[in-house]
């Protein structure tokens, strides 16, 4: 095993302050970082020893053998055991859970986010199918603590066996539903969760708590369950490796992966790039929102990918432009991608629906839902392009296959090296609806 | 991404398109190729232009000569030592003669010039979005009837199993006696004599006074000259039949006017149509396609009732039955007054014979009817042809599958108050001639062993309760192959599909019929649903309101049964084209009509027609 580099800014907030210095000795479950204002606590996932400290990262050099053993975090009451274990959103924006659960929403709804939108991850689903019990439990005590009085699993229906396997655990349950989802993209978007379940849109600025709600990935609830019951803290994480790999493209799907662990060691594990083909790029993360990254970087706490493509097509230098969308990769992605195909950026639109939050990161007003998209093809057109890339969701993107081949444009979807890498439709048009029927009384 | 050397088998027959950029030099392999699952969106998207690319079959083991782009099509410009193509040509027929298969034609079938049909792209909704074409087209009837004898002579040749050659055995048959109708007039009483019918003046009265929810109810004799008349939206058109004697329905004797159609229309007392699901309203000569099964005939006379029932329950199902009820007060006056006719009045007889045909391939039709309520609705085996009383409606029998004998359905077995688009509905005549039945019942190498309707009822959890029946009923009938067809569009796809999927995952071929085309492509699909015929005729693929425009008709049921031929030989359908072509359907009566020597007979469709104002602004 390569050396575990743990970020210091891993979540929502500020960087975290390193507590150990060079040469200490660190168990797994030792607090090595702690926040500085909003944040959450940092533990070494390994045994082994501090190696170096960086500005952004502390470095560990793994012991040979590693041990189950861990450093158990104090007794206490639940909300602080979730804070004192460093539980964050592990399905990506990696907000604190004890602050979270701080807000009481009484007689309200605690969603589950098992919708696992992002093409070719399968872990959480995994989960579910394999865990589900600590995955109750862990909504049970998310529920107990916020004051919740239903829990509401948001899952998509094509996943058969994981909505048996739910149904199942939860048929005895008096306060805990279903809540099928279309296998569109994206429905696991925070607020396109809550429009879903509970009917309400929220505007982009507005909490889950306005629909007196939160919503809570799935895995999240595991870790609320081991920071509880097993004294655990939160320092590993589950995810898919997937892509242009030796043994093909079918997914490796890890539990509890140490956190810091290099992509180097995890795509190794899994058999290796592919040495026949060049590879186009390595993503961390999921295809829409992932970023490329290479292989010496480490995963996180919410790392949920890490996916080898194929190579890019070679355009020549051919003229495009960039449709960008809340829902997909921002500017800085789209331009990356414009380079990697050998185009030459010539058009920068936005899509009308896509709000600039306070962050610099974008949110869709109505994630799903198209607001139409002709005006923004025009203007590619009009600026000289001859290719668009577009990282829209599965509606927008129909609409754009709409127009913009009659426009004679050639239409890229951010997510193209990668679906034809993992043999997966290409995001075009759009071929099924966009509402399922649901389980009778949610069971 | 590169396609495995499975995949690329599959595909044999796709075009050739590079994966990743190849260098000059490279022998191509599986490994080379893109997934042709992408390349209609590729295509779309104006990335991929397949012009000129030869197949994947042709290319493996070829060299490329020139330095290609990833996506880059494999023709003969960038490629040496590829196959030739293969000629479109026709494997023949097995040589040997099966010695006691004296039915097996001697045509020379063009085993590989598989045809595709109009194209259906099917969309499901689970699994990872899968993309199914589904093919409209079959083989030409020829390997399918030369291959299946040879092989059963060879079973039979080889033990005990099956004798080679056994009796055909007469089940049950059904004579219709004709009499002729050439006017229609009012009088004192209803009675016929001669050619003349007379229709008891004041009748109407009793209809109105008979139906709590029918306010009004007016009756119009049409004649040819009066065709150019003004019509509210055609609900049905039946044939006038009894029975003669005690005889039941679906055997015995059956007494029919020629030359007469009873033709049930209305509204509701506001005004609006009922069942406004696009309807059929406007002049008669131009919304009716003369002569489909379910259509009146040109040179017919209508018996034409105006009903009007009351507000707002044109929609609910008590509202349309009242209308057909009302309007059978009339037509069963007219029956008794048929049974006291001399034989001597018949001008015509038919009879319909229901053989089974042991050794030969055991087929059965599943035929969907609505059933989602409201005028979705059909009486099931009422005591006379396309009569009200004793008829069951299959909503109340809860849409499950009920088995009726093909002469059951010859003879008005269904009364129809279906109201869909009125292009694809089948109407209570259609059933009275319906063309799958007839091909089926005399097709002389195949073994009908009857007919299930099945309704197709409002909620999907229903449509799959009413389907896994279907499916244990085929299973339980041990069939060879088997037909689903259904009436209208859309919702009903849903159990449509489930049907084939049903039968199809016990090992059984099916051949599914339906209006598709361009407005009815179907909604969702499975991997069963690979041999489809389309019953469209229109134009433009389109419901374009024209009454029985697009059902199924002579044309249809004989391609369905060549296509099922073809399936039970184990050959398979063409997968479909991305868009639908009616050049398809075409092809695959050409090469039917080659294979059988005898030309098939295309319908008109409603170009045919003087041009309704409706249709100008609406649809062409």
């Amino acid at each position: 095993m390569r050396n575990v580099q743990i970020l210091l800014r891993q979540h929502v907030g500020a960087p975290c302050e390193p507590i150990v210095k060079v040469g200490d000795e660190v168990k797994k479950g030792t607090l090595i970082a702690t926040p500085t204002g909003l944040g959450a606590n940092i533990f070494s996932s390994v045994y082994g020893k501090v190696e170096e400290i960086k500005e952004d990262r502390i470095i560990i050099k793994p012991d040979e053998v590693q041990g189950d053993e861990f450093v158990p975090i104090s007794e206490g009451d639940h909300l602080d055991m979730i804070k004192e274990a460093g539980v964050v959103g592990m399905g990506g924006a990696g907000f604190p859970t004890g602050v979270k659960l701080s807000t009481p929403i009484e007689g309200g709804y605690v969603l589950v986010n098992a919708v696992e939108c992002e093409p070719g991850l399968y872990h959480n689903i995994r989960q579910i199918e394999e865990d589900v019990e600590r995955t109750i439990k862990g909504l049970k005590y998310a529920m107990e603590i916020t004051k919740a009085a239903k829990g509401v699993f948001a899952i998509k229906a094509k996943n058969k066996k994981a909505v048996d396997v739910l149904r199942a655990a939860l048929k005895d349950e008096d306060d805990i539903y279903i809540h099928l989802l279309a296998d569109i993209y994206p429905m696991g978007e925070e607020r396109a969760v809550v429009r879903e379940c509970l009917g309400q849109l929220l505007d982009v600025d507005q909490l889950p708590s306005v629909a007196n709600s939160i919503v809570i990935n799935v895995e999240t609830l595991l870790r609320i369950t081991e920071a509880i019951e097993e004294r655990k803290p939160c320092y590993s994480k589950n995810l898919t490796v997937i892509g242009q790999l030796n043994d093909g493209n079918e997914p490796h799907v890890y539990m509890d992966e140490p956190v810091g662990k290099s992509v180097a060691d995890l795509i190794e594990e899994s058999s290796g790039l592919d040495e026949k083909e060049p590879i186009g790029e390595i993503i961390l993360g999921g295809p829409f929102t992932g970023k490329a990254t290479t292989v010496d970087a480490p995963i996180t706490k919410t790392t949920g990918g890490i996916i080898a493509t194929m190579e890019f097509m070679d355009l020549h230098g051919a003229p495009m432009g960039i449709l960008i969308c809340a829902c997909g990769g921002d500017e800085n992605r789209m331009k990356e991608l414009v380079e990697k195909y050998n185009a030459k950026l010539v058009s920068v639109t936005m899509c009308k629906q896509a709000v600039v939050m306070k962050s610099g990161a974008l949110k869709c007003e109505n994630p799903g839902n198209c607001p139409g998209q002709a005006e923004k093809v025009l203007k590619m057109k009009k600026d000289g392009a001859e290719y668009i890339i577009i990282g829209n969701c599965s509606d927008c993107s129909n609409t754009v296959m709409g127009s913009a081949p009659k426009m004679k444009l050639k239409v890229l979807h951010q997510t193209d090296h990668v679906m034809r890498t993992i043999h997966h439709p290409l995001y075009r048009h759009l071929t099924i609806s966009k509402t399922v029927d649901q389980l009778p009384n949610g069971k | 991404m590169s396609i495995t050397a499975e995949t690329a088998k599959e595909h044999a027959k796709d075009p050739a398109v590079l994966c990743c950029r190849r260098e000059a030099g490279q022998v191509i392999s599986a490994s080379d190729l893109e997934d042709p699952a992408i390349f209609d969106d590729l295509v779309d998207s104006g990335l991929l232009n397949l012009d000129g690319a030869l197949t994947i079959e042709q290319v493996i083991g070829a060299k490329l000569t020139k330095t290609t782009d990833s996506l880059g099509p494999l023709t003969t410009e960038n490629l040496e030592g590829y196959t030739a193509a293969a000629e479109e040509a026709p494997a023949e027929a097995p040589v040997e003669e099966a010695p006691v298969a004296t039915e097996a034609p001697a045509a020379i079938a063009p085993a590989a010039a598989g045809v595709a049909g109009g194209t259906l792209k099917i969309h499901i909704g689970e699994g990872k979005d899968i993309n199914l074409e589904i093919p409209v087209g079959a083989l030409g009837a020829g390997a399918a009837t030369v291959v299946p004898v040879a092989s059963e002579t060879a079973e039979a040749t080889t033990g005990e199993a099956k004798a080679s050659k056994e009796e055909e055995v007469v089940v049950r048959t059904l004579t219709r006696k004709h009499f002729s109708i050439t006017e229609v007039k009012r009088g004192p009483e209803t009675k016929i004599e001669g050619t003349t019918l007379y229709i008891r003046e004041g009748i109407e009265k009793e209809c109105v006074a008979d139906q709590e929810l029918v306010v009004d109810l007016k009756l119009d004799i049409i004649t040819p000259e009066d065709y150019h008349t003004y019509s509210e939206t055609i609900m049905d058109v039946q044939p006038v039949a009894t029975k003669e004697g005690e005889d039941e329905l679906g055997s015995g004797v059956t007494r029919v006017l020629d030359g007469v159609v009873v033709m049930v229309t209305g509204t509701d007392a506001n005004g609006v149509q009922i069942g406004e699901f696009g309807s059929s309203e406007g002049y008669l000569d131009e919304n009716i396609m003369w002569g489909r099964p379910g259509c009146p005939e040109k040179g017919e006379i209508f018996i034409k009732t105006q009903v009007t029932i009351k507000e707002g329950t044109n929609m609910e199902r008590p509202g349309p039955l009242a209308a057909h009820t009302a309007t059978d007060i009339i037509t069963q006056e007219i029956r008794e007054a048929m049974k006291t006719l001399e034989d001597s009045l018949v001008v015509d007889t038919e009879e319909f014979v229901q053989k089974r045909r042991p050794g030969k391939k055991k087929i059965v039709i599943v035929k969907e009817i609505m059933g989602q309520g409201a005028m979705h609705d059909n009486l099931l085996l009422p005591v006379e042809p396309v009569g009200i009383l004793g008829g069951k409606p299959n909503v109340d029998l809860g849409n499950v599958p009920i088995s009726v004998s093909p002469l059951e359905v010859l003879d008005g077995c269904v009364h129809a108050l279906t109201c869909i688009g009125p292009a694809s509905k089948e109407m209570s005549r259609h059933y009275w001639r319906e063309p799958l039945v007839l091909e089926a019942l005399h097709d002389e190498e195949v073994d009908l062993c009857g007919v299930i309707f099945v309704g197709s009822p409002q909620i999907n959890a229903e449509k799959f309760y009413v389907s896994r029946r279907v499916g244990m009923m085929v299973e339980m009938l041990d069939v060879d192959g088997a037909f689903v067809t259904t009436e209208g569009f859309g919702n009903n796809h849903i159990d449509f599909a489930s049907h084939h999927e049903q039968i199809g995952m016990r090992g059984i071929p099916v051949v599914g019929l339906s209006f598709c085309a361009v407005q009815g492509a179907l909604v969702v699909g499975n991997k069963y649903m690979t041999s489809m015929v389309d019953n469209n005729k229109s134009e433009s693929g389109i419901e374009n309101e024209v009454l029985g425009c697009n059902t199924l008709c002579h044309e249809d049921g004989i391609r369905a049964l060549a296509m099922l031929k073809a399936e039970m030989a184990g050959e398979k359908s063409k997968a479909a084209e991305k868009k639908w072509n009616p050049n398809v359907k075409s092809t695959n009566i050409e090469l039917i009509s080659n294979v059988t020597g005898k030309k098939v007979e295309l319908v008109e469709n409603e170009q045919s027609l003087p041009m309704s104002e409706k249709r100008k602004a609406k649809y062409d």
